[in-house]
């Protein structure tokens, strides 16, 4: 399939979902959405549909149509779409016209915010606050692109068709972030949280490891070997997701 | 039972992981030892059906090097047979008498081999047997049975993986296991181009149970192969000489036209071998395969006497025979303590798992107390059982396995 349509995907349904917990757990964001009312529909033209919703300081953001949006922001192509996400591009709004100061003022607060906690340089991590909301963010987007190259990319699709079914679950010790995948006859569904029993588990020693692990720092075998990352369960199903977490820079890197 | 503790593996692992990739690569890597922690990761001496590792840890070893320890390790027999030869040559710029003796002897002894070829691992063969079939028939599509591993060339790994690309995989044709429907399918999606089907003789993938081929699927896949003109490829590399001397095929009564072999051929000296039928000996002759190492006069030395002891004492049946004792065992062990222990596979090499968690993590809990406590137990891969495993090292097992049951029972209840 089409690189620019999967990274599409990956864009408004891996990265965007943690708009959801950037309002939770960033005070300056949560500040700033706290009175919002809105909601954005982005219709990509042969490309993903997807929403994002804003109410009394909670984000909900989900694939497919939102009943009545404020603000419908269309996209030529999946290409136009990530051009977008790379700040080289703007929508065209079809609907919210009135709402323009918010698209060119407000909103972009929140992406940019998120931008800065996604993108970390080795300075940012030394603070542990930035630290943690960098590995809940790049765990959730990891998570999330699994579930979509899995249903997208040929190679993680061929993995995705034959895993066995149950919840692979990626948690960092001892409290969290986690994010798990549910996969089911062939398909798959990224969740974020903490799954009960899981088929399979990937944990994480700590905070640090796990942003270690996750911004490609340290190697899973070698961290495993180390003792700082702990497999469990199905060995199956984690050696898939690991061939398929390696794919998701290919698209987001 | 004291349990094992593993500083100086874990120091070594360190070093290790700062001067080579990901500390221990490849099959060895532990990163399928679960938990990580039960697990010594060097190696300090073997003898036998033992190994102690760098913290003088002993174990009884269920994985004989993942296949090669057949006889037991440091096999006097075997080494001074190996010792013998280097005296006299080993890598010199001609090949030693001793090439013709292993391939006439491999040509006695295995029932479809018109000729042997010989390289270092079961992949350089596996890689050759592809080029042959292709080479023979001018066609380029290889059928494979999805979950069967026959290496690490790009082509025999799972699409996706870190460093294969595509390209890699577009003349591979994936059918499942004892479904010869998937191979018609296959034939007739891909008419006039499959090259060859390669495959084990019986399913033994990772992480998953064994399973034997249904009644009359390898005659059919057989046939299929003979009326299509496609070359039928065993790759025996780990079941060779553990199931039958002649053969696995011949064990599973088909006739492939290029067998692998590896692993058990030489009690762990670096020898492998791809044998034939006439019909293809001319292909085999043309393809250009080879390596530094090949020709070395040693492992032949040392495959020549371990593929004779190994028939001499008729180790197949021999290590079956040890492989049911020592799981009907553990069986009933596993029983005592309200548990089902799953065996599937050959009792020289089976694949063991506890039914009463899907996930499996209550069975790598108790193949890391039993590997803590002196039994080398892996819970994702099939275990292998050598010639060498005492009477003794099987009821030593058993109580260890018993101890190990106890201690997931306190865990799990």
């Amino acid at each position: 399939m089409d690189r620019e349509y999967i990274k599409a995907h990956l864009n408004l349904h891996a990265v965007f979902v943690n708009l959801e917990d950037l309002v939770l757990y960033d005070e300056e964001i949560a500040a700033i959405v706290k009175n919002w009312n809105v909601s954005l529909q982005f219709i990509v033209r042969n490309g993903p549909r997807a929403y994002v919703a804003i109410h009394d300081g909670r984000c909900t953001v989900g694939r497919g149509r939102y009943k009545n949006p404020s603000v419908v922001l269309y996209f030529f192509s999946p290409a136009h779409l990530n051009k977008m996400f790379d700040g080289k591009a703007n929508p065209v709004i079809l609907k919210g016209f009135t709402r323009l100061g918010f698209l060119l003022k407000d909103f972009p607060k929140l992406t940019k915010r998120l931008e800065y906690y996604l993108k970390p340089t080795p300075e940012l991590l030394k603070n542990s606050a930035y630290l943690a909301l960098n590995t809940r963010f790049t765990l959730t987007t990891a998570v999330f692109a699994i579930g979509e190259l899995g249903k997208y990319d040929d190679a993680c699709k061929n993995a995705t068709s034959h895993m066995r079914d149950g919840v692979a679950l990626m948690k960092v010790l001892p409290g969290g972030p986690a994010a798990h995948l549910e996969f089911s006859h062939g398909a798959v569904v990224a969740r974020k949280g903490d799954a009960e029993k899981p088929m399979s588990a990937i944990f994480f020693k700590n905070i640090k490891v796990a942003s270690e692990v996750l911004n490609q720092k340290l190697d899973s075998f070698t961290g495993v070997a180390s003792g700082l990352i702990m497999p469990r369960g199905q060995i199956g199903m984690i050696e898939s997701i690991d061939m398929m977490l390696d794919r998701v820079p290919a698209y987001l890197g | 039972m004291k349990t094992y503790t593993y500083k100086k593996s874990s120091a070594l692992f360190k070093r290790a992981a700062q001067v080579i990739p990901c500390g221990i690569y490849g099959h060895m890597s532990p990163s399928p030892y679960v938990p990580a922690m039960n697990y010594p990761f060097y190696a300090a001496r073997a003898k036998g059906a033992k190994f102690w590792d760098v913290d003088g840890n002993e174990y009884i070893d269920y994985m004989c090097a993942y296949g090669p320890m057949v006889l037991g390790y440091n096999h006097p027999g075997v080494d001074a047979a190996a010792q013998k030869q280097l005296k006299s040559c080993n890598c010199v710029t001609e090949p030693a008498p001793v090439m013709v003796e292993l391939a006439e002897y491999l040509v006695d002894l295995i029932e479809i081999a018109d000729w042997a070829f010989f390289a270092k691992n079961g992949g350089d063969v596996t890689s050759y047997a592809i080029m042959v079939a292709r080479a023979a028939t001018g066609r380029k599509k290889i059928v494979l049975v999805r979950g069967g591993y026959h290496g690490v060339a790009p082509w025999a790994q799972a699409p996706g993986h870190p460093g294969v690309i595509e390209e890699d995989h577009a003349n591979i044709v994936y059918v499942d296991w004892n479904d010869i429907e998937s191979f018609e399918r296959a034939i007739s999606e891909n008419r006039g181009q499959i090259a060859g089907f390669m495959a084990t003789p019986y399913h033994h993938p990772t992480f998953d149970d064994s399973a034997f081929p249904a009644e009359g699927y390898w005659q059919k896949i057989e046939a299929l192969c003979n009326k299509e003109g496609i070359v039928l490829i065993i790759d025996d590399v780990r079941c060779g000489f553990r199931i039958d001397m002649a053969g696995s095929a011949k064990y599973f009564g088909f006739k492939p036209d290029l067998a692998c072999y590896c692993k058990a051929i030489a009690n762990g000296y670096p020898i492998s071998a791809l044998v034939g039928t006439e019909a293809l000996k001319t292909y085999a002759a043309k393809v250009f395969h080879t390596g530094s190492y090949w020709f070395s006069a040693e492992p032949m030395a040392a495959a020549l006497a371990t593929l004779k002891e190994l028939k001499r004492i008729n180790a197949p049946a021999l290590m079956n025979k040890k492989g049911k004792k020592l799981l009907d065992g553990l069986v009933d062990i596993a029983r005592t303590h309200g548990y089902t222990l799953k065996v599937s596979g050959m009792p020289s090499m089976p694949y063991l798992r506890i039914t009463d968690d899907e996930s499996l993590m209550l069975h790598q809990d108790w193949c890391g107390e039993a590997t803590r406590r002196g039994a080398f137990f892996t819970s994702h891969h099939n275990w292998f059982v050598s010639t060498a495993h005492t009477d003794a090292d099987i009821k030593k097992t058993w109580n260890i396995a018993d101890d190990a049951f106890k201690a997931v029972k306190k865990q799990y209840g």
